[in-house]
């Protein structure tokens, strides 16, 4: 369970926050209370993506894992980098538009 | 080396072992043998379901193919009365669903059954009998669904028949009940192949064939796998939620009573923009194979391609609103689905340039399906552009139901699938029959079909921007249009023509063989390409990398001399090696079901039931699907075998069991993922309550005596408490033979009754179907709920009946903890459906 949580979780965080942003402007269309809870969601979202990215760097160390574990480390560090720059992309929204 | 199942690494270092015996290869060919002459039809071995699945498949794509070419000829000129409009309505409706449900996803699936397991080295895919049942519901669903045509009785709404058009006041014939039950029973064929692929490749890869070295086809499977049940709920919900409007007048789409036809629109699209994904990445995953493989080194950016496929896989479920621009969403709802339409090419980027990476960094060569690889590289490449302009949300007002959105589709879905698919027939079929098909015609085909591609629909961007909009079945001479549309015809004439050169070649070379390939023409790597039969390869051996047969040119001498896992049968029975899904390190042997009629007379009166309800004959359709219920537990009576062998040794001594119970078995999988599709239908009918109460609130009221809750959901509890506490006494060796079995029909008999209270209080409340949306939404919610209270009626029997022969086996059973998983699910999802009926937001 460990490594699919790392291989999938920084994917999951983006589309968690996606469907939270989706909520949040369709529940209060057209107020500024979806922008407000947008970028309120955006900030947990991108700390975990960015705890995420630290903690699988972090296991691409040999010492820390074996070939298979690192390379689940790689794909799952690439996930939570991918993560914080979609977030950041898909929250634009609310600020801009 | 880590450990993922406590399975000692140290057991690999035995492989590969002293030679086998020879004639231990007569027992396998023995045990796996599929029956002659008509009783082929019953076999079940992915060899024989997956050619013809694969058949079919091809034969609904030159169907729609067909269509397609009288919707041009249709179109070649102004005022033309080659088709009049009501079957030009029938035939854009049905060449559009054909390609997208009875050719793209079927293709896959089936490309998937005839490959996976020789890619894996399993002896076959986990549950044969369930890919069997896929493929006949299909086929013969299909086939009558294609009929219908003949008649005058297609479906005419388009491929995405939005209400109201397709509502019972403006579509009054039976064409579009056709489309709804045809197409919903189709779907669940499909979800059922998921099922068998998601578990295949999880579960049944060779030992060491860890998800860091998985074949990027049986990635980009498990990916398509795992997406279609999650997207494939929402239009199941959604054709069930308008068939129910149309036969029973529940409104869930009618504005006047509380409905809204954008909840259609907003189901369908949840699953018809994955959809698109669902098709591409397969063909995505055949061309990261093929580029590789063709140009003899690794795939560049390995890992960044298994990212993009599970990156396009996520998203891919936050764009459905873009085909929905233009019905007045809130301002920020459509930017935040702008931005997501644009970020999702992105991982579609990362893959075209691996792939462009691939072809500069090997050695490619000019032959057939190199060409076809880069041939639908460039023609995706162009589609995605067209998307990224589509993207734009004032562009895409511009353009929005022209014939520049079909320009722009045709040019993804034929560069993005079609292409790879024939360069996947170009690439496999020496591995499945005795001649390889011919490189010159294969070229000749190719030129012809790129350029009828681009002949065909590059036109069709600057018709689209002229302004004739999709799906007229004319237009007026003096537009200008006549000259671009003909333009257009004379290219689908001569992509048809490469295609026709294709069946020439199939029919001159394709020799159907299960173990005399024509060798490995084009030198892959990979473990499809080990000599086969129907038992698969002789040995399963040990993966060390990702092209094993490239990087130990002994190998395949070594698997042949019988030298690694399985050599022989252990058991004297069909049997696979289950594998860890991570690691894929040995766990168990699989005991596995041979040929059977069973479930092709499943398939058979599932599909009568639905087709039959659709020219509404009620009886012989209730007699068909009665029928089908015995078919089923007579095919699964045969699965689920007793532990009667213990642990077997499957090569140089490693010892394995043959009976696993609890979460490390295929059918625990199977039941978790069976489990989320029905979890993700209610989720959606979730949506759908909530989506309608807060456009129409209005037409909700407050019901009454809602203390009954209480009872439903104390029956509910109840249900799973008896059940949980079954499998406490199965473990027990103090309790009595019937005792588990006992509790596990009393829940049953709670959940029955539960039910029974909720719907007749229910009834009670004066909230009819008919009257409010309010109504409708409730009486799908508890429709939904008593097929699951009844499939929970039906375990009870089966389990009773099993007990009676003494087939449970203890302390743990896999039956046994599959239907206490599903009672408990039914449980919750009933309490849930309670509450939310009397105190959901709209009970006030």
């Amino acid at each position: 369970m460990g490594k699919w949580t790392l291989l999938l979780g920084g994917l999951t965080i983006w589309a968690a926050h996606f469907f939270l942003l989706y909520a949040f402007a369709s529940l209060f269309p057209g107020r500024d209370l979806a922008r407000i809870l947008s970028l309120a969601a955006t900030l947990p979202a991108l700390a975990a993506s960015a705890w995420l990215l630290w903690f699988t760097v972090r296991r691409r160390q040999p010492q820390n894992s074996d070939d298979f574990g690192r390379w689940v480390g790689n794909v799952g560090a690439l996930g939570a980098a991918v993560a914080i720059i979609a977030i950041l992309w898909q929250a634009l929204p609310a600020l801009m538009v | 080396m880590t450990s993922e199942t406590g399975f000692d690494p140290k057991l690999y270092e035995r492989f590969p072992a002293p030679p086998r015996p020879d004639s231990e290869i007569a027992d396998l060919k023995r045990i796996w043998t599929a029956p002659g002459g008509w009783a082929r039809i019953t076999a079940v071995n992915n060899n024989y379901i997956g050619l013809w699945y694969v058949g079919a498949a091809f034969l609904f794509f030159l169907l729609a193919g067909i269509l397609a070419l009288v919707i041009r000829v249709q179109l070649s000129a102004p005022l033309l009365g080659v088709l009049p409009q009501e079957t030009y309505n029938q035939f854009f409706t049905m060449h559009g669903t054909l390609m997208m449900f009875l050719f793209a996803v079927p293709m896959m699936e089936a490309i998937g059954v005839l490959l996976l397991p020789q890619m894996l080295a399993a002896r076959d895919l986990p549950f044969p009998r369930l890919s069997a049942y896929a493929f006949w519901a299909y086929f013969i669903g299909g086939l009558c669904f294609f009929m219908s045509i003949f008649a005058g009785l297609a479906p005419d709404g388009g491929w995405f028949m939005y209400p109201p058009l397709t509502s019972r006041t403006f579509s009054p014939g039976i064409n579009a009940d056709f489309w709804l039950l045809g197409i919903g029973f189709i779907e669940i064929s499909a979800i059922a192949g998921a099922i068998e692929i998601l578990v295949g490749v999880l579960k049944t890869r060779a030992p060491g064939m860890t998800l860091a070295r998985m074949p990027m086809f049986a990635w980009a499977m498990l990916v398509f796998a795992g997406m279609i049940i999650i997207a494939f709920p929402a239009v199941i919900l959604g054709t069930l939620l308008l068939e129910l409007e149309r036969a029973l007048n529940w409104p869930f789409f009618d504005a006047t009573r509380g409905g809204d036809p954008l909840l259609w629109q907003h189901l369908f699209w949840f699953f018809g923009h994955p959809e698109v994904y669902i098709i591409f990445l397969p063909a995505a995953g055949i061309v990261s194979m093929l580029v590789a493989q063709l140009s003899r080194i690794d795939l560049v950016g390995y890992h960044l391609v298994v990212l993009a496929l599970l990156a396009t896989a996520f998203i891919s479920f936050g764009v459905w609103a873009h085909h929905m621009f233009t019905t007045g969403m809130p301002t920020l709802s459509i930017s935040f689905f702008s931005a997501a339409s644009m970020a999702v090419s992105v991982p579609a980027g990362i893959q075209v340039f691996a792939w462009i990476a691939t072809l500069a960094a090997g050695k490619p060569r000019y032959n057939a399906p190199t060409l076809f690889l880069v041939g639908g590289l460039v023609i995706f490449v162009m589609g995605g552009l067209t998307g990224v302009m589509l993207a734009m949300v004032p562009f895409d007002w511009q353009v929005h139901d022209t014939h520049f959105i079909v320009a722009h589709l045709h040019y993804v879905l034929i560069g993005g699938a079609v292409f790879p698919v024939f360069a996947a027939f170009y690439y496999w079929i020496p591995s499945l029959s005795r001649r390889a098909l011919s490189d010159r015609l294969g070229r000749i085909a190719f030129w012809l079909m790129f350029a009828g591609m681009h002949v065909a629909f590059l036109p069709m961007h600057l018709i689209g921007l002229m302004g004739m909009p999709r799906r007229v079945y004319t237009y007026l001479p003096g537009t200008g249009l006549g000259t671009v549309n003909l333009i257009s015809t004379v290219g689908a004439f001569i992509l048809a023509t490469g295609i026709a050169v294709v069946l020439f070649d199939l029919a001159r070379n394709f020799r159907h063989s299960v173990d005399e390939g024509a060798d490995n023409p084009y030198g892959g790597g990979t473990l499809e390409w080990l000599s086969t039969g129907l038992y698969s390869t002789r040995s399963i051996p040990l993966v060390k990398s990702r092209n094993p047969l490239w990087d130990d040119p002994d190998l395949s001498r070594d698997v042949d001399q019988g030298r690694y896992f399985l050599p022989y049968s252990a058991t004297g029975h069909r049997e696979t090696l289950i594998t860890s899904p991570l690691r894929a390190e040995p766990q168990y042997l699989q005991f596995m079901a041979g040929p059977s009629i069973w479930p092709l007379l499943s398939a058979l009166f599932t599909a009568g039931f639905f087709l039959l309800l659709t020219v509404q004959a009620y009886t012989p359709a209730v007699i068909s699907g009665v029928l089908a219920i015995p078919s089923m537990l007579r095919w699964l009576w045969d699965t689920d075998r007793p532990g009667d062998i213990g642990p077997v040794d499957v090569g140089a001594g490693v010892m394995v069991p043959t009976h696993v119970t609890g979460p490390s078995t295929h059918g625990w999988w199977a039941m978790v993922i069976l489990l989320v599709v029905i979890f993700m239908m209610f989720l959606m009918a979730v949506f759908s309550f909530f989506f309608l109460l807060g456009i129409h609130p209005g037409f909700w009221s407050q019901p009454q005596d809602r203390w009954w809750a209480a009872i439903v959901v104390a029956l509910y509890v109840a249900a799973a408490g008896l059940a949980l506490f079954g499998r406490h006494l199965l473990t027990r060796a103090t309790s009595t033979h019937w005792s588990p079995t006992t509790q596990v029909v009393f829940a049953a008999i709670c959940a029955i009754a539960a039910y029974a209270i909720d719907w007749t209080n229910w009834r009670g409340q004066g909230i009819d179907g008919e009257l409010s949306a309010q109504g409708a939404m409730s009486n799908a919610f508890l429709s939904l709920q008593g097929m699951l209270v009844a499939i929970v009626g039906l375990m009870a029997v089966f389990l009773a009946l099993r007990t009676s022969r003494g087939l449970l086996t203890r302390p743990r059973s896999n039956t046994f903890d599959l239907i206490v998983m599903f009672l408990l699910y039914t449980a919750a999802q009933g309490s849930a459906v309670s509450l939310i009926l009397r105190f959901g937001p709209g009970a006030g």
